[in-house]
Parts: structure tokens; sequence; C-alpha cells
């Protein structure tokens, strides 16, 4: 297994709203996404995934809907509403503008 | 965005149990998952439960955050704090209704008490802009708060610049006859802008004009609602009717609203309240020079802006002048400009205080019992929070659990407690000693379930929180483990448990020595020599109707022919008629001069007058000291007498011997008929049972000075009220168109001047009863629990050859090492505050090693008898049970 990291302060929820940008999601499947697509690296923890979920819903930036897993049990599903997709992007860009000035300082000392 | 927030709020509010179900079911969809994962990856099912539960981490903690992150969980919580703390009351019921009765009869007791302090001083006096009405009084060396001359009134009234408003007024009640027997009035004579003063209109017609006190123009009466409705069945065209009072037609002018309320007075003092019936114009007879006959009281509305203080000023700066012009009578007085409200309620301020100290104990010492039950339960319930600290759950949240729990108990005994409230009200104000002011205002009302909901909630916070912070520091591990008894906590928690219970002896014994000072206070009273034999003396009092009997001759021979009546009654000793009675409050003074001295400047002989027939001494049992006592003789055509009192004899006749003496009640005597002589000195009554000694008195002869309003006297041989009906067809025999009024027995008289010692005592005893009750409780408490605690040990030494005896002792003196410290302290306590009860007190310190002493032993003896119990159970503690245990 590949050592885990922790996941920087700030940084989960714009995790889960990128991984709900191609479509509706339950919470297992999200927190299995995360750890797929990072081989590995990043592993959300079930205590942070939920609260975070309930928080962002809270927010209007996502929302819940009950419907039907691949195995036919009945699972809540969340997807972006609008503004969560306008909040993807700007936390997105901002991520972005963070990390390479992060990376340029690093790479200049 | 905002409104978005509040709506989810709202929806996770109202739709509670489903947003649980919901999180429930996702949490373990998850989990579910989570299982087929690892089991995919070729675990056991079991063991792959175990790594999934392990991966989760704890249930509560995730959910008790997912409530959180929704933001709606202060509410939640709450209704869910208060379902468990519900079921674990049920649970226990024992202790929740100890809990809830204990707290709801100390809540309740403090409610009904500030029932009394809301409606007597909180409330606002029931007149417009009440904060300027003020009482007017003249005060003097010897007299610090005085009735007013009639004369200086008008001096007042015209000179003074402070007042929008002034009035005088004065006792004097009517009698109404017509239909059936006549009855007796409670009336008052009063100057124009009376009601003025007081801001009260007349519902119809209007109150009187100048020229009523004009002499011969005051047959005019304005009537109370009561009245109106009783006796004229509320007719409106009532004004102009013509009704017989005191046998002469007075003409209705005016008739006062409902909730005319009595200002209170000094002298004949009636209750406040709507307890006036009629009130006639006051009219100024006589010589205006006249300044020394004080006998009507002021009142008065101060002008806008003006200060009580403006206006004392300005009106001794009026008194200076007056003090000029009349030599004689004004000079050496002030005037006294007091607020009414304090006039009011100012004598009851510091019982009310007291009392509110003593339940505010009360409540103190329930609190104190409370946080000890809860602790003594923590301990019982260390298991149960350890789980739960275990699962996660944040300590904040045990002691948020737990604070709701106590909240719960004393917001239901705060409920409770407002129930007997009601009750405890309705018996207080029946048990208000008759002169307390404002009686009527007692309610249970809004400001009182406020005050009861504010305690209640401070009530449970305050023995709440020290418990549920204590148990929440439960370790876990430990908590788990059976064996608890050796813990620090406990070890610790039994420190406090004890400081606690050494807190609330020393409380109750604080209460304790409190009722002890009362019960003397209230015996002292009543042992005194009150200077007159009180049993078996029948009272009444009739007013004999001024255009009848005006001819004094008349008057005279009415009370002397109802004596003869009254004497060949049955069983009646001796009979007489005194202008008063004693301890009745009566107060009027008349300066005089004495033959052959001149006052010292600035200060006027005066003594309190009475009027009394031949038999009045010994019907009231008043001894006779030296001289004689009036005869049938001292009448019209005989030299005028008088019989002085021993203070009076002592005061103004120092060393000699006052009969023979002459004084006179003019200025300027100049004539021999001007002298009145004394013949007779008489023993002292005071003016109430705890006046600290006698004024000076004298007595004219009723014979002489014909006053047509007598209180009658008949001492008999058996039961005095059963005279009642032969001294009421003894008067209607002489004169059937009077009313017999007040009839009553000394002993009763009596009984009401110590009323207000008897209520305090009264309510500081029970109060201090339920102090010692509740701490007995607490105390038991402690012991039973460390007897439990330590059985094992009883156990063991009992094996190793300890006597039972011994064990029993060892129990009884640690309920001893908590009883003595809190005496102690009590002690000390009682020490330093014992200055605010010494107002209430009469013939006993506040430090009475006597009451020390009792109360030491009576707090002792009830320490021991509540750890009796427990010791007993020490003692038969089983030695074999315990080794095998061990």
């Amino acid at each position: 297994m590949t050592d885990r990291i922790e996941l920087p302060q700030g940084t989960l929820d714009l995790l889960i709203l990128r991984t709900l940008q191609p479509g509706a999601q339950h919470g297992w499947a999200i927190s299995e996404r995360v750890q797929q697509v990072s081989s590995d690296v990043l592993s959300i923890q079930q205590g942070s995934l939920y609260p975070a979920l309930h928080r962002l819903e809270r927010r209007g930036w996502i929302k819940a809907k009950w419907g039907t897993s691949d195995n036919n049990r009945r699972a809540k599903y969340y997807e972006l509403t609008p503004r969560g997709k306008k909040q993807l992007e700007v936390e997105t860009e901002a991520w972005r503008k963070l990390t390479a000035a992060v990376g340029q300082v690093l790479e200049g000392a | 965005m905002m409104l978005d927030d509040l709506r989810f709020r709202t929806r996770s509010l109202l739709h509670h149990s489903q947003m649980e179900n919901e999180l429930d079911e996702e949490l373990r969809f998850h989990f579910d998952k989570q299982v087929e994962k690892f089991m995919r990856s070729g675990m056991s099912e079991d063991e792959a439960k175990r790594q999934a539960r392990l991966a989760f981490g704890t249930q509560e903690k995730v959910k008790e955050d997912c409530r959180e992150a929704r933001g709606t969980s202060f509410l939640e919580l709450t209704v869910d704090d208060a379902r468990y703390a519900a079921r674990q009351l049920i649970a226990n019921p024992t202790f929740a209704l100890v809990m809830i009765a204990t707290l709801a009869l100390s809540i309740g007791a403090n409610s009904a008490i500030f029932s009394v302090i809301n409606g007597v001083m909180l409330k606002r006096l029931p007149y417009p802009q009440p904060e300027r009405l003020v009482r007017i009084f003249l005060s003097s060396k010897e007299f610090p708060k005085f009735s007013l001359n009639p004369w200086d009134f008008l001096d007042f009234r015209a000179r003074n610049r402070s007042f929008e408003s002034i009035a005088a007024f004065t006792r004097g009640d009517v009698q109404l006859s017509g239909e059936g027997e006549p009855i007796r009035l409670n009336g008052f004579g009063i100057t124009s802008g009376y009601f003025r003063v007081l801001g009260i209109q007349p519902e119809i017609g209007r109150e009187f004009d100048y020229q009523a006190e004009v002499p011969g123009n005051g047959l005019q009466v304005v009537i109370s609602d009561r009245l109106w409705r009783t006796r004229f069945g509320a007719d409106p065209s009532v004004i102009g009717r013509k009704v017989t009072l005191n046998t002469q037609p007075f003409t209705i002018i005016g008739v006062m609203p409902r909730g005319t309320e009595h200002p209170g007075n000094t002298y004949h003092a009636v209750a406040y309240g709507e307890s006036v019936d009629v009130w006639w114009p006051f009219s100024f007879a006589g010589n205006s020079n006249n300044r020394g006959s004080h006998f009507i009281e002021g009142i008065a509305r101060l002008k806008p802006g003006v200060s009580v203080n403006q206006a004392g000023a300005d009106m001794n700066a009026v008194m200076q002048q007056m003090a000029r012009e009349h030599p004689n009578g004004d000079r050496g007085w002030t005037v006294l400009v007091v607020p009414l409200f304090s006039e009011v309620v100012g004598s009851t301020r510091q019982l009310l205080f007291v009392l509110l100290g003593a339940v505010g104990i009360v409540l103190l010492i329930a609190c104190v019992n409370a946080a000890n039950l809860l602790l003594a339960r923590a301990s019982a319930r260390q298991r149960e929070i350890a789980v739960r600290l275990a699962m996660g759950a944040p300590r904040i949240r045990v002691v948020r659990q737990l604070l709701t729990e106590s909240l719960l108990i004393s917001v239901i005994g705060g409920a409770v407690g407002l129930a007997l409230a009601f009750g405890g009200v309705r018996a207080l104000v029946a048990l208000l000693p008759s002169d307390f002011p404002r009686a009527h205002d007692i309610h249970v009302s809004g400001p009182v379930f406020l005050f009861t909901l504010i305690v209640s909630v401070l009530t449970g916070i305050l023995f709440g929180l020290a418990p549920a912070m204590q148990a929440s520091r439960t370790d876990p591990r430990q908590g788990l483990q059976h064996n608890t008894r050796t813990s620090t906590a406990s070890r610790n928690q039994g420190r406090i448990r004890s400081a606690l219970v050494i807190a609330e002896v020393g409380l109750a014994s604080v209460l304790l020595i409190g009722a002890g000072l009362m019960l003397r206070t209230f015996l002292n009273l009543l042992h005194l020599d009150p200077g007159f034999q009180e049993d078996h003396v029948l009272t009444a009092s009739i007013s004999l109707p001024h255009n009848r009997y005006n001819a004094g001759e008349l008057t005279a021979q009415f009370y002397d022919r109802l004596a003869a009546k009254i004497n060949a009654l049955p069983a009646v000793v001796s009979a007489g008629a005194g202008s008063d009675l004693p301890w009745t409050g009566y107060d009027e003074n008349t300066g005089f001069t004495i033959e052959g001295k001149r006052p010292a400047e600035n200060e006027g002989n005066h003594a309190r007058y009475h009027m009394a027939t031949p038999g009045y001494f010994s019907a009231m049992g008043i001894p006779l000291l030296e001289g004689r006592l009036f005869t049938e003789g001292d009448n019209k055509h005989a030299p005028q007498v008088l019989i002085i009192n021993r203070a009076m004899a002592q005061k103004y006749w120092p060393g000699s011997d006052a009969v023979g003496k002459r004084v006179s009640f003019d200025d300027n005597p100049k004539k021999d008929t001007d002298w009145l002589r004394v013949v007779g000195v008489v023993g002292d009554v005071k003016d109430q049972p705890n006046s600290t000694a006698a004024e000076p008195a004298f007595w004219m002869s009723e014979y002489q000075s014909s006053q047509p309003d007598m209180s009658i006297a008949l001492r008999t041989q058996s039961d005095p009220r059963q005279a009642a009906d032969g001294l009421r067809s003894a008067i209607h025999s002489l004169d059937p168109e009077l009313a017999v009024a007040d009839v009553k027995s000394m002993d009763q008289v009596a009984d009401a001047s110590i009323s207000t010692p008897r209520f305090t005592f009264a309510l500081v005893g029970l109060f201090a009863g339920l102090a010692i009750l509740l701490a007995a409780i607490g105390a038991y408490g402690v012991i039973a629990y460390t007897v439990a605690q330590r059985t094992p040990e009883f156990g063991l030494r009992l094996a190793l050859g300890a006597q039972r005896g011994a064990l029993l002792r060892m129990v009884l003196a640690q309920s001893a090492r908590l009883a003595i410290p809190g005496i102690i302290l009590g002690v000390l306590l009682a020490i330093s505050f014992g200055r605010v009860l010494q107002t209430l007190l009469f013939g006993v310190r506040p430090a009475d090693p006597m009451i020390l002493a009792s109360v030491t032993l009576l707090v002792l003896i009830v320490s021991l008898l509540a750890s009796y119990a427990p010791a007993r159970r020490a003692a038969r503690a089983d030695p074999m049970s315990t080794l095998r245990a061990e």
C-alpha cells in the first residue's frame, strides 16, 4: 500500500465538489473515487466525509436525493448545484494559484 | 443564500426524526459497502466488519459532527437531551420525587414571599404619578412624627410654593341610619382638594369646594363605589339625595370610582385599599390662634420637577414664619415631607427583606442538597457516562446532558412550586398582621411567574453545574471497571459532598438562630406586663350623634345610665367607657400649662389625652397608684379634675406629689375654672406592647368633657364574649338608633397588637424547620453513602475483632464532624448578620447565648438522628460475606 498523506486543511470540500462534477454520487463512492484517482495517496476518513457533505449541503453547493445503488439498495446521492459548480471553479482556480505559487517558492529556494 | 440556510435548518429541525433516520441509513450504507469491499479482498465477514468499524471511527462522533454541520444542533440536542433526561427521571422515580419535592417547596416559598414583595414594594401605588405624592408631618424633639394642626394646615396651603395641591384628612366614622339596624361606616373628614391630590376624579358628581370647609356648610358627603352599589343600587341619579349620617341629613354630592384606595393614615389608622366608605368635609371651626391641638394629617402632590427635599426646605421656611407669628403653638416644630410610598411600605421593608433572606437560604440549602444527591447519583451513573465517553461523545456533550437533567428537575420543581405558591400566598395573606400595607395587592401575578422561572433555571444551573463537570471528568477506562470505590475521583467527590453538607448545616443553623430570636421576641411580648388586665374584658365602640346629644349633659347622662345598665348584667364585674382602648394605636396629644411653672424655651408640655368614666379603670384593670379615681360627682357642676399616669407624674412633677397640682389647656389661664386639678395617678399603659416606655398621659372625666365617641369596656367573670348580646341590648334600650361597632374581647385587641412578631416568628420558624429538614436529608445522604462504600471495611474490622458498638460510634462521630463545623459556621454567620434583625427583636440580643446553645444542641441531635440508621447498618455489617466478596 502506498503511503497516504493527510489532507491539507480546506481541500476536502474542493475534492468532494470535484468528484461530483461528472454526476451524482453517494458518500462511499466519493471516498472510493478520491482514493482511486489519487492512486491511494489520498484517503478521506468517513469521520470527516459525512460532516463535510452535510456542511456543503447546508451551504447550498450540493443537494442530496435518495436513489437506488447498483445492488438495489437505497442510497443517498449528492450532486452539484449551479452554485456548487461556480464554487468549484472559484476554488479550483484558487488552488491552482496556490500550488503554482508554492511550487515557485520551492523551486526558487 | 441566507434564506436557503434558514430553510435548511428549519427543515432539519421540523423533520428531526426523519433526518436522524436518514443519517443512520446513510452511514449504515457506507459501512456495508466497506464490509463488502473488505470481503472482496478476501477477509472473513467478521474480520471485515471489525476492520470497517476501525476505519469508521466512533459512530456517535460522526453523527454528532454531521448534526453540527447541519447547524441545527443546539435545539435538536436540547430536545434530545430533554427526552433522555425525562427517561432518566422516570427510571429513578424516588430520586426524581425527592429532588422535585424539595425544590418545589423551596421555590414555592420563594415565589410566595416574592408575591408579597411584588405586591407591596414593587407595584406602583394606585394613583396617577404616585411618585409625586407626599405625606406631611410635623416633628419636634419630643414628637418625631406628629399630625398637623388645622390652622397650621391653612397657612401651609396658602404659603407653600412646592405643591400642585395639598389637603388634610382625619378619621371620623359615621353612623348610617334609615333602614334596618344602624351601621357604622369608615369615614374621613377631608379638606377641599383631597381627591385632586390623589389624582382621582369622582365617578359622578364632584368633590368638596372651599365653601364646604366653612362651619355649618358641612352636611355634604362623597360616598364610595361600594356603598353606592350596596346601599343605593348603583343609582346614577343619587347625586343630591339625602342620607342620614349621625342622624343628620347629608346631601350626596359625589360618588368615587371603584379602586379609590385609602392612602393610609397614622391616626386611628384604617387599612390601605378600598377601606373607606364616606368622606365628609372637614370644617375649620374655632379660634385660628389655637395652634396646640394636632389631629389632622397632611398629604400633597408635588409640582412637576420639585423634589421632596426642595419641598421640605420650602415648608420649613413657611414653618419658621409661622413660629414667629405664633410663638406659643408653632415654635419648636419642623416639617417632615415624606414620599407616600416610603410612608406606606417603609415599616414592612425590613420584615420583607428578612423573610426574603430566610427563603433565599432555604432555596440555597435545597440547591446544596440537590447538588449532593446529583453527586451521589453521578457515581452510580459512572458506568453509563463512561460508556458514552468511550463511544466518542465529547465531554461538553456529557455536561450538557447532565445539565439538561438538572434543569428539567428544577423547572418541574418550579412549576409545582408555583402551584404551591398559589395556596401559600392565600395562607400568607390570611396570616398577615391586620395593619400590613397593601395586603389586597398581593397575588401570584405575571412578575411572580417570571421570577419563578428565573429562579428555577438559576437553581438548576447552580446545583447541576458542579456535579455535571465532576461527572464529565470520569475516566472512561476506570469508569468501565466494576469496582470504582477506590478511585481518587470518588474520594475527591466525598470531600466535596462533606463540604456541601457542612455548608447546609451552617445555613440551617442561621435560620434556626433567627427563628429562636423571633420566638424569644414573641414570648417576651406575650409575657410582658401590659399595665392592664386583658383577660375577661369585652369592648365595643359607639358614637353618639352630635345633634341629639350635643348638650354635654345628655352625653354624660347616657354614659352614666349605660354603666348602670351594664353593671346590672349577669357576670359583669365592672363597666366603664373610655375615649380609646390600650394598644389600638391611639396617640392624641395636647399641650398644657402647669400652674406655677414656665416650660423651657422650645419645649412645650405635651401628653396623650383621654376621657374616661368612673368605671373605666377598674373594668380595664389599670391600677390606681395614688389619690382617687373619678366618681359620678366629677360632672359639669364640680371643679374639673384629671387623672394622670405614672409617666406624666414622673416627668412633670419628679420627686414630688402630683396629686393636688393644677394644669390648664389655656395658653393664658386667668379664671379659676380654667384649671384642672390632678386627683389621682394610675399605672402606665404603653402605646404598643413593644413600646420602650409609656408616654405621659392623662384622663379627663367623661362627665365633664362629654366626648360623644367612646369605647365601652366591661369586665366579666366568665367568657366576655357571652356578654356581647347583653351589651347590645343595654345600649339599644337607651337608644335604638345607635350602631354598636367593633365588639371584641380585649384578648383579641391584645392579640392583634402582637400579630407582626407572631407572623414573623411563624414564617421564619417554618422556613427554619424546612431548612433543618433539608440539611438532615443531606447529612443522611452523605453518611449513608459512605457507610455503603465502607461496608466491606467494616466487615473486615469486625472480622479482625472490632466491637459493633465501636463501629456505631465511628459513624456517629463522622456525622458530628460534619455537624460541628456547620454549627460553628452558622453561629459566626448569625453573629455577623444579626444586626439586620435588630429592629424586629424585642428584649433579646442577636447573639443570645441561650439561643446559640439551644440551636447547637438541636442541630447536633438532628445530625445524630440523621446518621443513626446508617450507623446501625455499619454495625450490622457481615464479616463473612465481606471476606468472601474480597
